[in-house]
């Protein structure tokens, strides 16, 4: 037995000096002359990766560029990237890991609204700033000093939608089928609470992330008969395989989807016919601004496909220059950061004027669109 | 009443993949009787070897099906003879057989995952597409009448296989008790190899229809398996008949727990009904005691 | 530093759950995949009762473990009709059946979207929020279940427990009510496990369906199979490599993606090397 111990206990000191000494390894401090770490957490496994791969492209594009026209004050802008796998634990994993080992004083991200509600305690414990360009959780207005976001909050998506819905449309009766994760909870949460204080109703069919057979989801929600669909998921791929088995069962209701699915170009062309006249609610993009095309060329240049999720890729592309913006104000240091973000004010970026509230959220929301022909279209009355 | 009948359909899809699934698992439950946890692994390879060949590679499709299926029997002997013969030499007990094959489900999953990412992925663009048929106001695709065929019809064949072949009536000796099947001079462990690769073929089957009809992603195989060790359990380990029935069972229970109680809960019904035969009727509806 | 502690901490609760999970795998032969499950209850026990009544962490956690406990009573009547591997199924399919509870119970347990901001354990006004104090907590924990499982397999008690293991039959000859032990020994467990759990939910801060699913519960049977079943020392050097292997892999340089596969990869390689070569793990003392 006591051997044992002793080699429980020998590999548990041989473990520590391996970490001392490669946590050591001379890049301990914020030195003023070598690079300006930067954090992101973005989900790189799972379905959810999907946008975590663009998510990482996107930064690391802008801070190319930032690199290519001098840095900041001459310091390189370095890009640390953890994968958050879109749940909670991982995260909270990912930001000690950043925190603790790599030192950095901002962290982009997280992506999910999952990680983000665990990420941020700890990043907060270690005075370190986070800026989420994707998470949209309601339950993330205000969280923290530390924290705040330039993606609105579902809050708007919901009642956006659900005022149209029942405004508009005189739709009545609207049924869910949502998927069981945080995101598509919010956005049922956001929109049901508007919608039947109009005077509505809402049901909800929640299935588990791993279900493949939507079947008799759809068969029973077409019993209902209701006013129209809510196809509510956590990824395009999942509104995919529903959208092709409602298709299968020949049954065309009126639709209305979550921000995820107009920015998948490849899921809203394959399903083109029975999306069409299709409602959603995205923060939306302006080709017209010129830092928006400018951030499409660049992405086709460098990554030779065209630019997805346009939404998201602009609060990611902004989030690394309001970054910038905020250590050339204030210097590289958590607190201060973060209470620079929490003042931003008429800031132009890719995503058009931001401004960025004390509860921490962008003040802008979701404008509606509807989608004609395989395109999402600004959505008029 | 269109609704009703829809239901049913989806109930006797689903019971049809499950029946394929659980057929060949409860084959090799019989002769080598272990749980093989990685049963599941046989339609994953079969249904990535299909979307590798027939998408990746616009290799012809019925080629990239028999490669898949072949894919899967070739797994099904490497797993037999590098696992699970070499552990039921040193009479293991079937607890470390269990193990070691959810451990053997658990890499080749993950090795799916990081070569084909675990994404979602479709087989849609070379899916023959046979139109829609309607039944009594259902719907029923191409591919899911195929299903709805093939679960009979490999139930004919392992009937015909196990009653009707000097091959099946050893496979029936081993099942009955190996130790007299070897002293009568049946080379046991060429027959358990030969049971691995068949359920192993057909679980492919399963899955590369599966793969037609929903899609596939590398967890797909392991949900298959978990419905597979279900339906088995409801109609009786080591029957082949018993597996066919317990998959509709299995097939009703989750559609209707869908259109009656709410699609969250599937997984808790399905194994809810698990628990009640393990602690009501352990040995299945066609069991023996 | 603070990074090691986080490691640290880790170790300890996972050596707490397979500590727990070792006595009834271990010394009664009983193999359970639904640890994660109940160290589950414990946990969310303990972050409601803490957020939503504002209870002391260590009382919570107390509430915890006895709910727990309840739940293990009301299942080990019915788990103690199962054997062998039909044993492991029922415990596979209580799992799920928990896991589905944790994501679609939404107005008590957050759903999907969890909990979010635990408070960290308060003792006298001292708080454990800073990594250190909650390693030392943890590792006191930890010292106090090892000690307490030590004596527990080493009393009259275990004698029997390990005399199931053997042969059950045999032992109920001798006129032992072995569905008792087996029933005593599931709950002791189960309450360990939920004292594991609520320490993690405080820790991490935030608890989602996810932290308490299959794959976690089969990772705290992989720790087990691996460090040795049948002995305690077993249960912590398992935990102690399999939660560092995948955090070295950070380190190494496999790109994030294949890094988070690779680590399930090996724990399942894992499984299946032990089962071949060793069934009775690193430093166990029984074989399978």
């Amino acid at each position: 037995m006591n051997k044992t111990w002793l080699a429980i206990g020998a590999i548990v000191v041989l473990g520590l000096i391996v970490w001392g000494v490669s946590s050591m390894g001379g890049k301990s401090a914020d030195t003023s002359t070598g690079p300006i770490k930067v954090g992101v957490i973005v989900p790189l496994t799972g379905d959810a990766a999907v946008y975590g791969e663009p998510g990482r492209n996107i930064t690391q594009l802008a801070v190319d560029e930032i690199n290519a026209a001098g840095g900041i004050n001459g310091r390189e802008m370095e890009l640390i990237v953890e994968d958050g796998k879109c749940n909670g634990q991982d995260a909270a994993s990912a930001t000690q890991k950043l925190v603790n080992v790599d030192k950095v004083q901002v962290i982009i991200g997280a992506f999910c609204s999952g990680e983000s509600l665990a990420a941020v305690p700890v990043a907060a414990s270690g005075k370190v700033a986070m800026i989420s360009p994707g998470s949209s959780s309601p339950k993330l207005t205000d969280v923290s000093p530390y924290f705040v976001r330039n993606y609105p909050s579902d809050a708007t998506q919901g009642s956006v939608l659900a005022n149209i819905a029942y405004t508009d449309k005189g739709y009545k009766k609207i049924a869910f089928i949502q998927e069981q994760t945080d995101y598509a909870a919010g956005v049922y949460t956001a929109f049901s609470n508007v919608f039947s204080g109009l005077g509505g109703t809402v049901t909800n069919e929640a299935f588990p992330t791993e279900t493949s057979d939507f079947r008799s989801i759809i068969s029973k929600v077409k019993g209902q008969n209701p006013d129209a669909v809510f196809i509510d998921t956590q990824t395009p791929a999942v509104t995919g395989r529903i959208l092709a088995q409602m298709e299968q069962l020949g049954w065309k209701p009126k639709l209305f989807v979550s921000d995820i699915l107009p920015g998948d170009t490849k899921t809203v062309e394959a399903h083109k016919a029975i999306l069409e006249g299709t409602l959603a609610a995205e923060v939306g993009v302006d080709p017209s601004n010129p830092k928006f095309a400018a951030l499409l060329v660049a992405y086709k240049a460098k990554y030779g496909v065209e630019l997805p999720f346009q939404s998201y890729a602009q609060t990611e592309y902004d989030s690394v220059y309001l970054v910038r913006d905020a250590i050339l104000a204030v210097g590289n240091d958590g607190t201060k950061v973060a209470a620079w973000l929490h003042t931003v004010k008429d800031w132009q970026g890719a995503a058009g004027s931001v401004t960025i509230g004390t509860n921490g959220d962008p003040v802008a929301g979701h404008r509606p669109e509807v989608i004609m022909a395989g395109k999402p279209v600004p959505y008029v009355k | 009443m269109d609704v009703l009948i829809q239901i049913i359909l989806n109930s006797v899809i689903a019971g049809s993949i499950y029946a394929l699934a659980a057929m060949g698992f409860n084959l090799i439950y019989g002769v080598s009787r272990s749980f093989n946890l990685a049963h599941g692994v046989f339609a994953s390879v079969a249904v990535y070897a299909v979307f590798f060949l027939a998408v990746q590679h616009a290799i012809l499709l019925p080629i990239a099906i028999a490669l898949g299926i072949f894919v899967a029997v070739f797994l099904g002997y490497v797993l037999e003879r590098s696992i699970f013969r070499p552990l039921r030499a040193k009479r293991a007990s079937n607890l470390v057989l269990l193990i070691a094959s959810l451990g053997a489900s658990i890499v080749v999953e993950a090795l799916i995952a990081i070569f084909f990412s675990s994404q979602f992925q479709t087989l849609s663009s070379v899916v023959p597409s046979f139109g829609a048929v309607r039944i009594f106001g259902g719907v029923l695709t191409g591919v899911q009448v195929v299903m709805i065929v093939s679960a009979p019809l490999v139930l004919a064949l392992f009937w015909l296989m196990l009653s009707h072949t000097r091959f099946g009536k050893a496979v029936r000796a081993v099942s009955d008790d190996e130790e007299v099947a070897k002293i009568v001079g049946i080379n046991t462990n060429a027959i358990i190899g030969v049971v691995f690769m068949i359920g192993a073929g057909v679980m492919g089957v399963a899955g590369i229809l599966t793969g037609f009809d929903t899609g596939l992603d590398p967890r797909m195989g392991f949900l298959l398996l978990l419905g597979a060790a279900i339906a088995s359990i409801i109609g009786g380990t080591g029957n082949v008949y018993g597996a066919f029935l317990g998959a509709f069972i299995l097939g009703f229970a989750e559609n209707f727990g869908v259109f009656f109680v709410s699609g969250e809960w599937k997984y808790a019904i399905a194994f809810s009904v698990l628990i009640l035969f393990l602690l009501f009727r352990p040995q299945g509806i066609l069991g023996k005691k | 530093m603070e990074y090691i502690f986080h490691l640290a901490i880790l170790i300890a609760l996972f050596s707490i759950f397979a500590v727990s999970l070792d006595l009834v795998a271990g010394y009664t032969g009983l193999i359970s995949v639904c640890q994660a499950a109940f160290y589950g209850i414990g946990a969310y026990t303990t972050a409601l009762l803490m957020q939503n009544m504002g209870l002391n962490f260590f009382l919570a956690l107390l509430a915890g473990m006895l709910l727990t406990g309840l739940v293990a009573l009301i299942l080990g009547l019915v788990f103690s009709k199962f054997k062998g591997d039909y044993y492991v199924l029922g415990t596979v399919a209580f799992t799920y059946i928990a896991y589905s509870v944790f994501i679609n119970w939404q107005s008590l347990t957050g759903g999907p979207l969890g909990i979010p901001g635990i408070p960290r354990p308060e003792l006298f006004g001292f708080s454990f929020s800073s990594s250190f104090s909650f390693l030392l907590l943890a590792v006191a924990f930890l010292g106090a279940v090892y000690v307490g499982a030590r004596f527990i397999v080493s009393s009259p008690f275990g004698r029997v427990l390990r005399a199931i293991r053997e042969d059950e039959e045999a032992i109920s000859v001798f006129g032992y009510r072995t569905s008792f032990y087996k029933l005593l020994i599931f709950i002791i467990s189960t309450m360990i496990a939920a004292l594991g759990g609520g320490l993690l939910a405080s820790y991490l801060t935030y608890i989602d369906p996810g932290t308490f699913s299959i794959t976690e519960s089969i990772f705290v049977l992989a720790i087990v199979v691996l460090g040795g079943l049948g002995s305690l020392r077993g249960p912590v050097l398992g935990a102690l490599i399999l939660v560092l292997l995948p955090e070295a892999l950070r380190f190494v340089g496999f790109s994030p993606d294949i890094a988070a596969q690779m680590r399930v990869l090996i724990y399942g390689l894992l499984l299946v090397i032990m089962m071949r070569y060793r069934p009775q793990g690193l430093v166990g003392e029984y074989k399978l």
